[in-house]
């Protein structure tokens, strides 16, 4: 769309000229910012700032849909709620049947691991959260959760629904946070294929329902319907946490790497409660003998006495049977 | 010099009135065809009442979008930027045009944005948009007289209510 003709008087010349000047400054400066945003995220900090100033718009915008929401939940019909709750119910009543055989696992990992000497496996926990009414910018690949540094949460924490990983937690304001998702082209995971025990990484590719592979070898075993998960490697995210599912795989000729393409199996567009896992840095300490005396100090800091903490029960609950 | 003080009830109503139109969740078969509530408000004030003509005012409002809507810093800046200068080009013709006319060059400016975030979108890698997308110049250009009569209508009132 360039400028068709002349429609300013010709005596104004010299301020047409000297906007099109401001435009070029205009334009360059939300070219460079755009840039720094991308590359590197030079511009995370004043992102931060600003953001945590403006959350309080945010919540304003969001409150009468809340309510909205909770009303329609209201006038639901009492038969229809009744039926939710006994089918919530027997579900319930099957899980805890499961988990009640995962209890017995659980119990033997432990004993084997004890016998191995290995690290012990920290139990995860869970904060549960629910996305919020706000339609952020569709290729943002972002989503606002209404959990924030009031609950305890902290940047780089593991988001997941009941299928899988989410994201990770990114900006934290005071009762609000941003959740980065794994579609984002920025983010990077480390998996682990379960069959094979391939570790390699997960790239967002920017669509919402697809997840890439891109240094595969060649030879590479891996099949459609192969399951990812975390590999627990960088720390972030505890192993064995689901990711996706093999899609398709290619290798293309006259490349180094075979590509995958994989389906995330969290339920990124459509899920709204989500679990805030609390990371608990699962290699950082393996649990010691002098872990029994240290706990009773750590009990009493609950900022940095999470993972600790985690480590602290397992010997304990060990020391019962 | 005494139009400054007219309409500024208006102006701060119809500036507030953008972020909840802008973040409000919507169906999502329609999500993607969201009209650009901000370029709409921003072009209206900038025609009829001369006010909002500064390019940098437009690309104040378009930093506070991005970090609303959590776009890539600059995003919605730089095409604010662009519709307001385009807008600023052509205010003598566009004035006075008859509303259908009118309302037909908003959406040639919505669309050219349009465009500008396509590019935005490409050189990010994001997923290419859905047809919904570029169903919202046009849906624009539907709202633009209906918004136009009522901040006209609006900026009236608060003028003979006015000192």
């Amino acid at each position: 769309m360039t400028p068709g003709g002349g429609s300013w008087p010709a005596t104004i010349d010299g301020e047409a000229a000297a906007r099109i000047a401001r435009l070029m400054f205009y334009g360059l400066l939300s070219i460079v910012l755009m840039t720094l945003d991308y590359r590197g995220g030079y511009v995370d900090s004043l992102r931060g700032l600003a953001w945590r100033a403006l959350e309080p718009v945010v919540l304003a915008v969001e409150a009468p849909f809340g309510l909205g929401q909770r009303l329609g939940e209201e006038m639901r019909a009492r038969h229809e709620l009744m039926d939710r709750i006994a089918g919530l119910e027997r579900h319930l009543r099957e899980t805890q049947a499961e988990v009640a055989l995962l209890e017995e696992l659980r119990d033997d990992n432990r004993e084997l691991r004890a016998l191995l000497e290995a690290s012990q496996r920290v139990a995860p926990r869970f904060e549960t959260a629910e996305l919020m009414n706000i339609d952020l910018n569709p290729w943002s690949h972002r989503v606002l959760i209404n959990r924030g540094r009031r609950d305890g949460l902290t940047a780089g924490q593991p988001v997941m629904d009941s299928h899988g990983v989410m994201g990770q937690v990114d900006e934290v304001a005071f009762s609000t946070a941003q959740v980065i998702l794994i579609s984002d082209p920025d983010h990077a995971l480390p998996v682990r294929v379960q069959r094979t025990g391939l570790r390699t990484v997960a790239y967002g590719s920017g669509r919402i329902n697809q997840l890439r592979l891109t240094d595969l070898p060649m030879n590479v075993d891996l099949q459609p319907g192969d399951v990812l998960v975390t590999s627990g490697l960088g720390g972030a995210f505890p192993p064995g946490l689901p990711v996706a599912e093999v899609e398709s795989l290619s290798r293309p000729v006259g490349e180094a790497f075979a590509r995958a393409e994989v389906q995330p199996l969290a339920r990124l567009d459509r899920a709204r409660h989500v679990l805030v896992v609390d990371s608990p840095e699962p290699d950082s300490s393996p649990a010691s003998s002098d872990a029994a005396d240290s706990g009773n100090a750590e009990e009493n800091s609950d900022e940095a006495g999470d993972e600790p903490n985690g480590s602290v029960e397992e010997p304990a609950a060990e020391a019962t049977p | 010099m005494n139009r400054k003080r007219f309409a500024n009830w208006t102006l701060g109503a119809s500036l507030v009135a953008v972020l909840p139109l802008t973040l409000m969740p919507l169906p999502e078969a329609i999500a993607d065809a969201r009209p650009y509530w901000a370029a709409l408000v921003l072009i209206y004030w900038n025609l009829e009442a001369g006010r909002l003509r500064y390019l940098g005012q437009a690309f104040i409002g378009g930093l506070v979008l991005d970090l609303l809507t959590g776009s890539l810093l600059g995003q919605h800046a730089l095409s604010l930027v662009i519709i307001s200068y385009l807008t600023e080009r052509f205010r003598y013709r566009i004035r006075f045009f008859p509303p259908w006319q009118q309302a037909a060059v908003v959406m040639l400016l919505l669309f050219n944005d349009r465009i500008v975030q396509l590019w935005t979108i490409g050189l990010v890698g994001d997923q290419w948009p859905a047809w919904q997308w570029w169903m919202a110049p046009v849906v624009g250009m539907l709202l633009w007289p209906w918004l136009f009569l009522l901040l006209d209508a609006l900026r009236q009132r608060e003028r003979r209510r006015g000192p």
